[in-house]
């Protein structure tokens, strides 16, 4: 299955305990190239710990992490300039506007002209939907939606091959949520971006995801949307069972047949 | 002749032929490189995309900016041969910049006027803090009149970390205090052969001023902090609006055992600073001024009567007062950023601190006036 895809992270043999409890043992994962990948599971599963592990925020117990064929070190610097991540609730800075947070990687890693600088962060802020009004405000006077257009653009400053989204729809009405979906969908085909996303909301999982990555038993299932949905593990099928999963399948075949 | 392009003059029209890798990470090459082409009678300028390699959105930005200033210079711009993978980056671009309102006046510094604003700041923090002084007030009398089981024992906790928890490192403080006072005082009196007296010294200074100014000091740099960090922290994680709309004041809840808490705990605090103080001053006396323990005690039961004792331990409530009060009204008062936390907490330090040897000051003129 594997075969004839590039992997552009690999995951092999992770394991993650924490006290008593092993959260993920012996788990292997490769994201292909230009693929959006959800990841899902139950609460507890280790969806955040895996997220955190990739991103060198936790310090797995096991396991070879690479990213771009760079490994992973536990806080050591990474990929910087070749993934952006978008954190649930934004995690943009406070005590700066949005202008200045989508600027502050590109003054981190290069040494553009203040103008240059300003120019490119007017651009992604535009690109995710925000408009100049929106660029001089503080986090804290935005909405929850426009926070976390704000927060994709921050991801996107230094043009990224790998976009991480924790919950990217996660407190947002079903329209912001639809609308961020279709963000998403739009970047990834405009950008040749690799899209790795933890996400709850079935509808995003239907209408945006290549491919899906259940964590189930300390392990991980990867595999496309249609044929998940047959796998025999009762979590899958609880989960892809229930009424607004089918729901959402229902209607994005729906979207594909139009 | 450049990395990124070659540049073909053919009569009329600019050929400029892309090459290598037209990406973020170049883009001040990039910049240099487009500038350095010079026009010269041309009409028409055509960029081609032979030898593009990695392209991406910084490097589209930048080709399509310098060819919105050639046509500023009137000649006709167009990019040929793109394929559709490259050209979508620079029809994002194209899109944008269609959609892309300058507001006037958006980037550039906002005027200051220093008076002015100086001015309005000053009346606006004038009134908050009276308000909110007289709001805390009034909760405090009520909270005492009407005691909950909440804010009791809530209080007996804060008597605890703000008192107790404090005490080894108050008497450190002032039993070095009393240890260069007894020095210092010795020194002198040394000249007329009145040691004995450096007891006198150390004692007043001790009991009248030093075991409460030292401890509040101390309390102030603890507790105060404490108290604007936590409820700070608290209105950022809308953990006091939780607290109202579950029908629980917060000043009930949170303000009022920090203040009583600390009303209590400061004056019992003085007592510990105050025999460490002593202490100080003694264990020098014995050690190198031969002032022995006994005759020490002897000189203190003559020089200090209640009212000295009582002069330091009347101002300590005042003092945990203004501590508590503007700890938990800075506190009250952070909205918005981590940024504006950090700086209301030192405020809160600063100001408590500030307020503290004023109200000391006001206390020795009075208590000198009345004699006591």
């Amino acid at each position: 299955m594997t075969e004839g895809h590039e992997h552009i992270i690999r995951i092999q043999g992770l394991v993650n305990r924490f006290g008593p409890v092993t959260v993920h043992d012996g788990l292997h994962l490769g994201v292909r190239r230009d693929e959006i990948l959800g990841l899902v599971g139950g609460s507890g599963t280790g969806k955040s710990v895996l997220l955190r592990s990739i991103l060198g925020l936790h310090k797995p117990n096991e396991g070879q992490i690479e990213v771009l064929g760079q490994p992973i070190h536990y806080l050591e610097p990474g990929p910087h300039k070749n993934w952006g991540v978008l954190f649930q609730d934004g995690a943009l800075l406070s005590g700066l506007t949005v202008q200045e947070n989508v600027e502050l990687p590109i003054a981190l890693h290069s040494d553009l002209p203040v103008e240059t600088r300003r120019e490119l962060a007017v651009l992604k802020i535009f690109m995710v939907g925000l408009d100049l009004t929106a660029a001089g405000k503080y986090p804290n006077e935005l909405s929850g939606g426009m926070r976390k257009r704000a927060s994709l653009a921050r991801a996107l400053a230094l043009e990224p091959k790998i976009l991480f989204l924790d919950e990217p729809t996660a407190g947002l009405d079903p329209i912001s949520a639809t609308e961020f979906d279709g963000l998403v969908n739009y970047l990834k085909a405009n950008l040749d971006l690799t899209v790795v996303m933890v996400t709850h909301d079935v509808d995003t999982l239907f209408g945006v995801c290549d491919r899906v990555a259940v964590l189930v038993n300390k392990g991980i299932i990867v595999d496309t949307l249609e044929e998940i949905v047959k796998h025999p593990d009762p979590w899958i099928q609880e989960y892809f069972g229930d009424p607004r999963a089918v729901r959402a399948r229902r209607a994005a075949k729906q979207r594909a047949g139009n | 002749m450049s990395d990124y392009l070659t540049v073909q003059r053919e009569k009329e029209i600019l050929k400029i032929e892309l090459k290598n890798n037209w990406i973020f990470r170049n883009l001040n090459d990039l910049q240099h490189n487009l500038d350095n082409i010079e026009t010269n009678a041309e009409k028409r300028v055509e960029f081609r995309c032979g030898g593009l390699k990695d392209f991406d959105l910084a490097g589209a930005w930048i080709l399509y900016e310098r060819a919105m200033d050639f046509e500023e210079l009137g000649l006709t711009a167009d990019f040929e041969g793109f394929r559709a993978s490259h050209f979508k980056f620079l029809q994002h671009i194209i899109d944008i910049a269609a959609q892309k309102e300058y507001i006037p006046g958006f980037f550039d510094p906002q005027p200051h006027h220093p008076v002015r604003d100086g001015i309005r700041t000053l009346g606006k923090n004038t009134i908050e803090a009276v308000d909110s002084v007289g709001y805390i007030a009034r909760a405090v009398l009520n909270g005492i009149k009407r005691p909950s089981r909440l804010v009791v024992g809530e209080t007996i906790r804060q008597v605890h970390a703000t008192g107790v928890a404090a005490i080894p490192i108050v008497m450190m403080v002032c039993f070095l205090m009393g240890i260069v006072l007894a020095y210092q005082s010795a020194r002198q009196l040394e000249q007329f052969g009145a040691n004995i007296f450096m007891v006198d010294l150390v004692a007043n200074s001790i009991f009248r001023e030093l075991g409460v100014l030292l401890a509040a000091i101390m309390v102030a740099g603890r507790s105060g902090s404490a108290f604007a960090a936590a409820l700070g922290t608290m209105k950022l994680s809308e953990e006091i609006d939780a607290l109202r709309v579950m029908g629980l004041n917060p000043n009930q809840v949170l303000i009022i055992p920090r203040v009583l808490g600390l009303m209590i705990a400061l004056p019992l605090l003085t007592v510990f600073a105050n025999a460490a103080g002593l202490l100080g001053g003694a264990f020098i006396g014995a050690t190198v001024l031969d002032i022995n323990w006994l005759a020490f005690s002897d000189r203190l039961a003559l020089t200090i009567d209640t009212n000295d004792v009582l002069v330091g331990l009347t101002k300590a409530p005042v003092f945990a007062f203004l501590i508590a009060v503007t700890g938990t009204l800075r506190g009250m008062q952070v909205k918005g950023s981590a940024e504006e936390l950090g700086r209301l907490t030192t405020v809160a330090v600063v100001q408590s601190i500030f307020l503290i040897i004023v109200a000391d000051s006001l206390f020795t003129v009075i208590y000198a006036r009345i004699g006591f």
